[in-house]
């Protein structure tokens, strides 16, 4: 075991491997307040990538309803029951990762899903946390003590993967130039450790081609400067791809760096396993705020509170509207005169939006036309 | 590290360092010819029956927590062509794979490449220093049995609307559809042997940890039978296998072996082995004339 900085932790943790960042990393950050389960994203990568035999049951990317949804059932809580109670103090993570917890004969604490726990991708959708008790129950108070939130997911490309670290095979690697997680098809001998050590449960068996497989991260998309598929094609504009620093190299007009590093408003869920997962999200508002400190650590607090005062904030504002606005990856961004402007790697302009669109006002007849005018979004 | 050094140290008193076990394999010569694995051969009646020790595989993590499988019975002829080895363990349950998050019962013998006198490190050699292994997995004799499982095979109830280049009648596409549906499937559009039929066992050639690779168009074969909580195994192979392991009449070698359980789901490196290797005995040719 080598010990390893997980800045999400703040503190050094136990890893099988030295500690290698890569020279960039892909990163994905979610807006929770926003997301609609409409599953396009789930459906944009189904699509793309998993269509063959094999694959049917698969969702690279799966939207699940918080807190009863899990794709695979009960992946979740499965997890954090084997890893136990552990506990935060004072912001830094006090308990034992999921590499720290194994035992000697064992890369992570882990389970092992089943056929029958892939079968459901969507059981639990809408689903509320709290009883309605009466016919045309209302919700009174915030938070809500009725919620649930819509949880995208994909592989979170983590730091410190634990499917990389329990391939006996070494069959999964890491790649250097943007830190996208991959399993060599070529070597894979089907074993099934990746699937049973990820605790997110995003490395899924074949059973047709008899490898394990999981999201690419689109990385030939990325290769050409594009967002992932299931990016680009969000209904709810509430996720960005971009390429994430440690905090000790952030840089603020970096799109990603300035969510979860300078606003700190986007947390990593579940970072007590000791992945340091690359996906990032601003936690729903509205939703219980014991399940929201399970899921994002002792942050959430501060990162709700810096959320709800974005508004007066014209360059965070300006940032948001942003995302969405291109498929290309954004590697920093500015916003002057009420415009946020995105910039490619070489800074070459990529796409200019006005933080606050203009209004048009119409007279409700067309003259020229001769027609009635509808207001048709 | 500190793991790997406490590893180390329990298993210094165990034999980690021996190269020969207690155990010694006699192939016993016989007339007619032992190239089909035929588990319930007459021949087998007069092979003496080695009882070889297993234990859970200690070096690579994950590793078992326990020993499923702490012995093995082995049992060796030959033809002066062909070396047929009989393998019994007990397994409470038949496994063959197939769906998610199952395992297949398997078993592997393993041979040293470059000399039958000093073998290599018997955790699947070293670099420069081969073994030579014969793995066979009741998924694997399945595949030969009955064919490689489609998905409505292994899911009967499976729906599917369609796959990608997937016609009846592929039309103009002709051929090329074939080329183009592989490329839905990772595993075999990069080649990989496991994505394929297989002939119920793989010869493999090891280096060391995670460094075996399939050998192809092999000679050699295995048939098994499970029933009542045993399985029995009989692997054949060529004695002479020009870029393997080179057996000799009236010589001698050494063999390692492994068996997993795939009902407890043991696969890859969670697996029972032997931690020494048991020196073998090609009976001579003129043994077979008595
Ligand atoms: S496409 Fe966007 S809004 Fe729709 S479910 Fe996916 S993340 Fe949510
Ligand atoms: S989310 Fe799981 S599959 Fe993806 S890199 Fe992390 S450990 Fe591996
Ligand atoms: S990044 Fe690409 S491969 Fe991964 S979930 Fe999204 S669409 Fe699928």
């Amino acid at each position: 075991m080598s010990k390893v900085k997980n800045w999400h932790l703040g503190r050094e943790m136990e890893y099988p491997y030295e500690e290698s960042r890569p020279k960039k990393q892909w990163a994905i950050v979610f807006d929770l307040n926003k997301c609609i389960a409409c599953q396009t994203c789930s459906l944009a990568c189904k699509t793309t990538w998993t269509s063959g035999k094999g694959q049917e049951y698969m969702f690279w990317n799966n939207v699940e309803t918080k807190p009863y949804g899990a794709y695979p059932l009960a992946w979740d809580v499965r997890v954090l029951e084997k890893l136990g109670q552990q506990s935060w103090a004072g912001g830094k993570y006090a308990g034992k990762t999921i590499f720290e917890a194994a035992e000697p004969s064992e890369r992570a604490v882990h389970f092992a899903p089943t056929d029958q726990d892939w079968m459901y991708p969507n059981l639990g959708e809408d689903d509320c946390a709290g009883t309605v008790t009466n016919a045309g129950d209302h919700i009174g108070e915030l938070p809500h003590d009725r919620w649930f939130f819509y949880l995208p997911r994909t592989c979170a490309h983590c730091t410190y993967p634990a499917c990389l670290a329990a391939c006996p095979r070494k069959a999964i690697y890491k790649r250097e130039e943007d830190g996208i997680v991959l399993i060599d098809q070529s070597r894979c001998k089907g074993y099934g450790e990746c699937v049973r050590a990820c605790p997110y449960k995003k490395s899924m068996y074949n059973p047709y081609t008899r490898t394990s497989e999981k999201c690419v991260g689109c990385y030939p998309a990325v290769e050409q400067g594009l967002q992932p598929q299931c990016v680009v094609n969000c209904i709810g504009k509430i996720r960005v791809m971009g390429f994430i620093n440690p905090p000790w190299n952030a840089r603020a007009d970096n799109p990603i760096d300035y969510l979860v590093h300078k606003k700190q408003i986007a947390l990593p869920y579940y970072p007590q396993l000791g992945l340091e997962p690359n996906i990032y999200y601003i936690p729903p508002i509205h939703a219980d705020r014991q399940y929201l400190h399970q899921m994002f650590g002792p942050q959430v607090d501060g990162a709700i509170e810096r959320y709800r005062a974005l508004s007066k904030d014209p360059v965070a504002a300006g940032l948001l509207t942003l995302i969405g606005s291109s498929e290309r990856i954004l590697h920093s961004f500015k916003v002057e005169k009420g415009v946020a402007r995105g910039f490619a790697e070489d800074g070459s302009p990529i796409v200019d939006v006005p933080v606050t669109e203009p209004v048009i006002v119409r007279d409700a007849f067309d003259e020229k036309l001769g027609t009635a005018r509808y207001n048709t979004p | 590290m500190n793991l790997i050094k406490s590893t180390f140290g329990a298993l210094a008193g165990v034999s980690l360092f021996c190269v020969t076990a207690e155990a010694e394999i006699v192939a016993k010569a016989v007339r007619g010819d032992v190239s089909k694995p035929q588990p319930a051969a007459a021949y087998w009646a007069n092979a003496p029956v080695e009882k070889v020790s297993l234990i859970a595989q200690p070096m690579a993590i994950p590793r078992p927590a326990v020993a499923l499988t702490p012995e093995l019975r082995v049992q060796a002829v030959h033809d002066a062509k062909w070396l047929a080895v009989r393998l019994t363990w007990k397994d409470p349950e038949y496994s063959e794979a197939g769906h998610l998050g199952e395992f297949s019962d398997a078993v592997a013998m393993q041979f040293p490449v470059k000399s039958n006198e000093s073998p290599p490190p018997i955790f699947m050699g070293a670099k420069d220093n081969p073994v030579h292994i014969f793995h066979w997995r009741a998924q694997y004799q399945r595949d030969q049995e009955k064919g490689k499982p489609e998905m409505t095979d292994l899911y009967p109830n499976l729906s599917v609307d369609m796959y990608p280049m997937e016609f009846k009648d592929p039309g103009t596409l002709g051929t090329s559809a074939n080329s183009g549906r592989e490329q839905f499937s990772p595993g075999r559009a990069e080649g990989n042997p496991q994505s394929y039929q297989k002939n119920g066992v793989d010869e493999i050639v090891a280096e060391g940890f995670s460094t075996s690779s399939v050998q192809e168009g092999h000679g050699s074969a295995a048939s098994g039978t499970w029933a009542a909580g045993e399985w029995s195994v009989v692997i054949v192979r060529e004695l002479n296998r020009e870029g393997g392991s080179v057996l000799t009449v009236g010589g001698k070698t050494f063999m390692g072996f492994a068996v997993w359980q795939g009902g407890a789901s043991e696969v890859g490196s969670r697996k029972c082995v032997t931690m020494a290797w048991t020196p073998v005995t090609l009976e001579g040719a003129q043994a077979a004339a008595r």
